[in-house]
């Protein structure tokens, strides 16, 4: 089945839409933890900038793509966000965050209308 | 107003260190969003977000900002559910994450700790010592000490029982908007009598200064019994908390219920049987054993002389952890499957069911939205009613989020000032002023204003929350 760009980024949008800021996940997070509690180096923080790059909110630049590749993709989020928010896979809407970046799909404001 | 950025990192950074200070977007955006179902516009987001490490950074930083007249914002975790914690206009955020030292002082019977603790930390930490941190928010984890006692929330029905977490406070340093450091109260366990300035910033929701140490009693760990009651219908629980107090019973220290809806979501998600109708569980505290026991057979046998289809003491721990996590799981499970927009009434108690009735009725009713559910639960005991709108789905735009999210708060601060209420838990300020101003004379917001551009002259703190800014 063909799957069209727009549509996995159309995908990804609703589900990191979804998150409602509640922060629950942010204690677990190695990264979090390192930095002495900065949220954007949280997996809250990298869903809300997954999100604002998506929506053309931010445009990809060195600190989008610093706290987004901060995620060790270690998957302690996830057990929170199921145990007490969500249910959003996080670390994986993470992991197609950075792929859709990494391909270069994803560019902030030069794709508004994503 | 036109801030060059670049200048003001740089300014910034010589106060606190170039390591703590952020101008890029992307950190600004994720300490601007909060709760708040909708999403942040360009106004909601900061020039900088800053992590100082103690008072005296920020007293510099605010000194700063009033000289270039630049609004601050203090962040704890931004859990707040009516909007305290969004920047309503562009400023600097200050979190106060990194000032979480804790320092036990059992010999002087009280701890001191930073703002940016998480209570989970907390809690931790005073167990060590057989202590008990008298506040226990649903946002537990990650919310902050500071962000607490700004507000002065407990949760549950600990207010009834305990009192505020406010009545345990001995003193504080804090910095004043305009950057003096000061102390207060006492390192005596006993509080000052009279016109002790501890109790102005308590619950002063970040307006009147930066709250960087606080001093706060210890209070030893009680035994615990707990109460499971079912019910035919959700206003067999009210009619019983109403008696309860009528009959001058000391209230339990959690006494939580979950309507006939939410006690089935609960119960299923848990793995125990389907209850015939709603559910009440209650934790009863004491400081000796016996104490406790007796205690709870006595709440048991007022609890069976009303009209409960079942009472009794759980004694097994693990099965109290599965009724009582059925609270939790009832609110995830709409989290998962839609939306919710939740109230708090806290009406007078007499006059419990009559509120319960009008709150159904409005959010079956809604203006902005047709096809939602009803369903409640919360800290009755207090008494607090948590009446939630239901959505099923999470396909919903910015602007209906926005409209039900405020038709589900002016609706239900109707029924606060009906029924002689204010809310318990969630502060006055940010999206809570137009009650404010609809519940008491004209002069009691006068005086607000009075007392926040006495000391903070410029309105550098918080900018917007005393102003009911969205």
């Amino acid at each position: 089945m063909d799957v069209t760009r727009e549509e996995i980024m159309d995908t990804l949008l609703r589900e990191v839409g979804k998150c409602r800021a509640c922060r629950f996940c942010v204690d677990v997070c190695p990264a979090y933890q390192a930095t002495e509690g900065i949220e954007s180096m949280s997996p809250y923080g990298r869903l809300q900038i997954l999100k604002y790059l998506l929506n053309g909110t931010l445009d990809e630049d060195d600190p989008s793509v610093y706290c987004l590749y901060s995620c060790l993709q270690c998957g302690r989020c996830d057990l929170l966000c199921q145990a007490k928010g969500q249910n959003l896979e996080v670390s994986n809407l993470i992991r197609l965050g950075k792929y859709l970046l990494s391909q270069g799909l994803v560019k902030g404001k030069r794709n508004e209308k994503v | 107003m036109d801030v060059d950025i670049k200048k003001l990192a740089k300014d910034l950074s010589k106060i606190m260190g170039k390591e703590h200070v952020f101008t890029d977007k992307p950190t600004s955006v994720v300490y601007a969003k909060d709760t708040m179902p909708w999403d942040l516009e360009e106004r909601n987001i900061p020039y900088a977000v800053v992590r100082p490490g103690n008072a005296q950074e920020i007293s510099k930083l605010l000194q700063y900002a009033n000289e270039k007249l630049i609004p601050v914002h203090t962040h704890g975790s931004g859990t707040s559910l009516v909007g305290l914690a969004r920047p309503k206009t562009n400023c600097i955020v200050l979190d106060t994450a990194r000032m979480k030292d804790i320092r036990v002082y059992p010999e002087r019977g009280y701890f001191e700790a930073g703002p940016g603790i998480h209570l989970a930390q907390l809690r931790k930490e005073l167990g060590k010592y057989n202590a008990l941190l008298p506040v226990f928010p649903g946002s537990e984890l990650v919310a902050t000490l500071g962000g607490t006692i700004a507000v002065n929330t407990s949760a549950h029905g600990v207010d009834a029982a305990l009192g505020k977490p406010g009545d345990f406070i001995l003193g504080f340093e804090l910095v004043l908007p305009t950057g003096e450091i000061i102390t207060t109260g006492t390192e005596s366990t006993r509080r000052p009598a009279g016109i002790d300035p501890t109790k102005f910033f308590i619950g002063s929701e970040g307006l009147l200064g930066v709250l960087t140490l606080l001093r706060m009693r210890l209070i030893p760990l009680p035994y615990f019994q707990h109460i499971v009651a079912s019910y035919r219908t959700t206003e067999d629980i009210l009619d019983t908390v109403m008696e309860m107090y009528k009959q001058r019973i000391f209230p339990p220290l959690f006494f939580e219920y979950l309507d006939e809806m939410a006690a089935k979501i609960g119960y299923e998600a848990v793995g125990l049987a389907e209850p015939e109708g709603a559910v009440a569980m209650m934790r009863i505290h004491s400081w000796s054993k016996a104490g406790c026991e007796e205690r709870a057979g006595d709440f048991l046998k007022f609890l069976q002389g009303g009209s409960p289809t079942e009472a009794r003491i759980v004694t097994d721990l693990h099965e109290w952890n599965k009724i009582w996590s059925s609270r939790a799981e009832a609110g995830n499970y709409m989290y998962r499957l839609g939306m919710t927009f939740g109230s708090e009434i806290s009406p007078r108690v007499d006059k419990l069911r009559e509120a319960f009735r009008d709150a159904k009725s409005f959010i079956l009713n809604l203006d902005s939205y047709q096809g939602n559910e009803f369903i409640s639960f919360g800290h009755i005991g207090a008494p607090t009613i948590h009446a939630y709108a239901f959505l099923r789905t999470k396909d919903i735009p910015n602007d209906v989020k926005k409209a039900v999210a405020l038709e589900m708060r002016e609706k239900s601060e109707d029924l606060n000032i009906k029924y002689g209420g204010c809310g318990g838990e969630w502060g006055l300020t940010a999206q809570r002023v137009s009650f404010l101003k609809k519940k008491y004379e004209k002069e009691v917001y006068e005086v607000l204003v009075k007392i926040k551009k006495a000391l903070d002259p410029n309105d550098i703190l918080n900018r917007g929350n005393l102003q009911g800014w969205m």
